[in-house]
């Protein structure tokens, strides 16, 4: 239980402010200070990899309030829901994750997929987890072995059933501790990150399992109805968007396979899924679809 | 005990598949996948056909024990208007499948079921700030909880 319910939202004296539309959610981010709102504003870039609008006068449907308060703290609110105070640097950190779950809950015309997201020779590779099964160590050692990064985060599968990049910092754990993340860029890692929309070629849901190490790597292949009741869970926006997402993701699994196994050092394995991708994977293109 | 099934359309958003139907229940949030059989045994629960009636759709040689056994889990999952069990025949799944015998020629029925994940705006990511002044949940997953007081010390989302 960490629940603390503070009533009263935070909404006096907020001078400036800053409204943005991202995948059709409309945003508008407010504060009390100065120095504040300008840190604010530099980080959307790092919070929101992708093209995003400021605009004018739109009626926001979320308002994000970051003011300073007494003592060195700062308060955080999204529309009536106050969420606390705390350091900067941590209200910062809760600012970034709320940003970037509110889009992806309430995007238009977009499902976002909790999952690791790389290209391979043209087509994805989705790997939906939840957090702590290792999605950005397996992505990492994908795009060292020369994949295309799109996301450690977010599948972003657009109407046609196509992928989007949402290439955000790469969050590694187990650098500081367990749990603490620590950003690198891709090209840190030697990588590049993916910029077109591409179809889908592989979904793989896996699971970390230590000493997992088989003769002959041979993962189940789901239907198309078993995958997509899979990869529901990690839906951000199933029951906000239900009809869309469940046809959206019927779309894709048309098209691609889709396999469950676990899964060893992601070092080992990455070479495992390239392997199976090649010969599994057909490449003639779907992009006409 | 009216053995009439009747197949629920209200609340559900359903996927047609070439051999499967995907089936969201938008009251429980859960979602189910319907076998090729249990599809068949669902779309033929018009209100009208009996479970004989149905079974004979299925084909010659095919059981109403068969029809039964979909129609057990159909209505578990609250996919039938009104509940049909097994039971009320006096008969267990077990019992059922051994009757039905491994020489059927049709796959048995199944459906298999997954639970939606709840909204997830309150959540933040395990190793982000929680605890103390902040109104914020860890995420639902194994290991991953508040180590902060709520009102107290400001703590961190992780693990044991």
């Amino acid at each position: 239980m960490n629940d603390v319910k503070i009533k009263k939202p935070c909404k006096e004296k907020v001078k400036y402010e800053i409204q943005i539309e991202v995948y059709g959610v409309k945003i508008c981010i407010k504060s009390n200070r100065k120095s504040f709102f300008e840190e604010i504003k530099k980080q959307l870039y790092k919070t929101i990899p992708v093209k995003f609008e400021t605009v004018a006068d739109q009626i926001s449907e979320y308002i994000f309030y970051l003011n300073a308060v007494e003592n060195n703290l700062y308060e955080f609110c999204v529309n009536d829901e106050n969420l606390g105070k705390a350091t900067k640097a941590t209200i910062l950190e809760v600012f970034d994750s709320k940003l970037r779950i509110t889009i992806a809950e309430f995007a238009v015309s977009k499902v976002f997929l909790h999952a690791g997201v790389v290209e391979w020779k043209g087509k994805a590779i989705i790997i939906p987890a939840n957090s702590l099964q290792g999605k950005t160590t397996l992505v990492t050692e994908l795009v060292k072995k020369g994949a295309l990064y799109y996301s450690d985060e977010y599948a972003v599968i657009d109407e046609n059933g196509f992928v989007h990049p949402f290439p955000k910092m790469l969050s590694l754990r187990g650098i500081v501790d367990k749990h603490t993340q620590v950003d690198y860029a891709v090209e840190t890692l030697g990588g590049r990150a993916g910029s077109e929309r591409i179809p889908v070629g592989l979904f793989l849901l896996t699971g970390f399992e230590l000493g997992w190490k088989p003769k002959r790597w041979k993962p189940k292949f789901l239907t198309a109805g078993q995958g997509i009741l899979e990869i529901i869970p990690h839906v951000i926006s199933i029951r906000n968007n239900t009809k869309f997402a469940i046809k959206t993701l019927n779309k894709v699994a048309k098209r691609a396979i889709i396999v469950k196994s676990k899964r060893g050092e992601a070092k080992e394995f990455a070479d495992l899924l390239i392997n199976f991708f090649e010969t599994n994977v057909n490449y003639t293109s779907d992009l006409d679809c | 005990m009216s053995q009439i099934p009747v197949a629920r359309k209200e609340g559900l958003v359903i996927q047609e598949m070439p051999d499967e139907v995907l089936v969201y229940d938008l009251e429980t949030n859960k979602a189910h996948c319907l076998n090729q059989t249990s599809a068949f045994v669902w779309k033929a629960c018009d209100g009208k056909k009996s479970v004989v009636e149905i079974s004979k759709l299925l084909g010659n040689s095919v059981s109403e024990d068969l029809v039964w056994l979909a129609i057990d889990q159909l209505s578990e999952k609250n996919l039938l208007e009104s509940k049909l069990s097994l039971s009320s025949r006096g008969q267990s799944r077990r019992e059922a499948i051994k009757k039905i015998g491994l020489a059927s020629v049709i796959a048995l029925p199944f459906v298999a079921s997954l639970a939606a994940p709840t909204s997830v705006l309150a959540v933040v990511s395990c190793g982000q700030a929680c605890g103390g002044t902040l109104n914020v949940r860890c995420p639902a997953i194994v290991n991953c909880q508040c180590t902060g007081v709520p009102g107290g010390a400001t703590g961190t989302c992780s693990g044991a």
